[in-house]
């Protein structure tokens, strides 16, 4: 029974950084604002609900299987994801994105002048 | 083009089969083989590529143990750290925010551990890594802020990823 509530709570708490995530997407000012919200809900969201996930499959469940599939996710997650956050952040800045209200600093287009 | 060495091929054709073990996860002798067979055509074709370094050296207990240091508490408590920030920018009406592109430099030399730190840079809400440059033998990230509260160099540097940095050199380096 202690361990549904251990579940529970991750899970909640995951669900909690992914509506943060959601909210920042849609009320964030600029494109790459609202990416950096989106971080959220790949990082400690996504991961807060996979650890509930993992402790339900093995203590739960019982299924060995299920819970290195789960593992397995969460590292395709971590390794995968900043590299297409990075290439998507570099692309819109190439192809000529600005927020509205312009950057304090932007030494990106300082040195990168096209 | 390199060449392909043999502990290169040894240590992907390792990566390859846990691989195929943790996706599979059935232990019979012929699934076993039949991952054995792809993973070293996969280690033969792509070993040249995945290592330029020396294959092993994980070996080194000093730097497992950073690896798992790195893995298991640093990053994760600059993970938390950074989301809480951001959740209660976003809940705050995402007024609260400042961004910009801030130039930050890095003192590290192992090719793997400059990857792995701009990954986890980018991997914490808040901060994106946009470029990778060097000038004059010293590391430039150009790293997209969502609260600039330093201007650019070693100030901004250590806001972003002081502890993060001194995790990796302690594997890399």
């Amino acid at each position: 029974m202690a361990i549904r509530i251990v579940i529970d709570i991750l899970m909640v708490v995951g669900l909690v950084f992914c509506l943060a995530g959601v909210k920042g997407l849609i009320k964030m000012p600029d494109t790459f604002s609202r990416m950096q919200a989106s971080t959220c809900i790949s990082t400690l969201g996504a991961i807060g609900v996979l650890l509930g996930g993992l402790l339900y499959a093995i203590f739960v469940m019982g299924s060995a299987s299920t819970a290195v599939k789960i593992v397995v996710i969460a590292l395709m997650i971590i390794v995968t994801n900043p590299i297409g956050a990075h290439s998507i952040a570099k692309g819109a800045y190439k192809a000529g994105v600005r927020p509205e209200k312009p950057m304090e600093v932007d030494d990106y287009g300082r040195d990168f002048n096209d | 083009m390199p060449k392909t060495k043999i502990p290169a091929v040894i240590a992907t054709f390792i990566l390859c089969m846990a691989f195929w073990v943790l996706i599979t996860w059935n232990f019979s002798s012929q699934e076993l083989l039949a991952g054995a067979v792809v993973s070293l055509a996969a280690a033969l074709f792509s070993a040249r590529f995945m290592i330029h370094g020396k294959a092993f050296w994980l070996l080194n207990p000093a730097k497992l143990f950073g690896l798992i240091y790195y893995v298991l508490i640093v990053f994760p408590v600059e993970l938390v750290k950074a989301n809480v920030d951001m959740a209660k920018r976003c809940f705050g009406g995402c007024k609260n925010i400042n961004p910009g592109i801030v130039k930050v430099p890095v003192d590290l030399q192992s090719e793997y551990g400059q990857a792995m730190l701009a990954n986890s840079i980018t991997l914490t809400p808040g901060t994106i890594t946009m470029e990778v440059t060097e000038e004059d033998d010293q590391t430039y990230y150009y790293v997209h802020w969502i609260d600039v509260s330093a201007p650019s160099g070693k100030e901004a540097g250590d806001a972003i990823k002081g502890a993060l940095e001194k995790g990796v050199r302690r594997v890399f380096e």
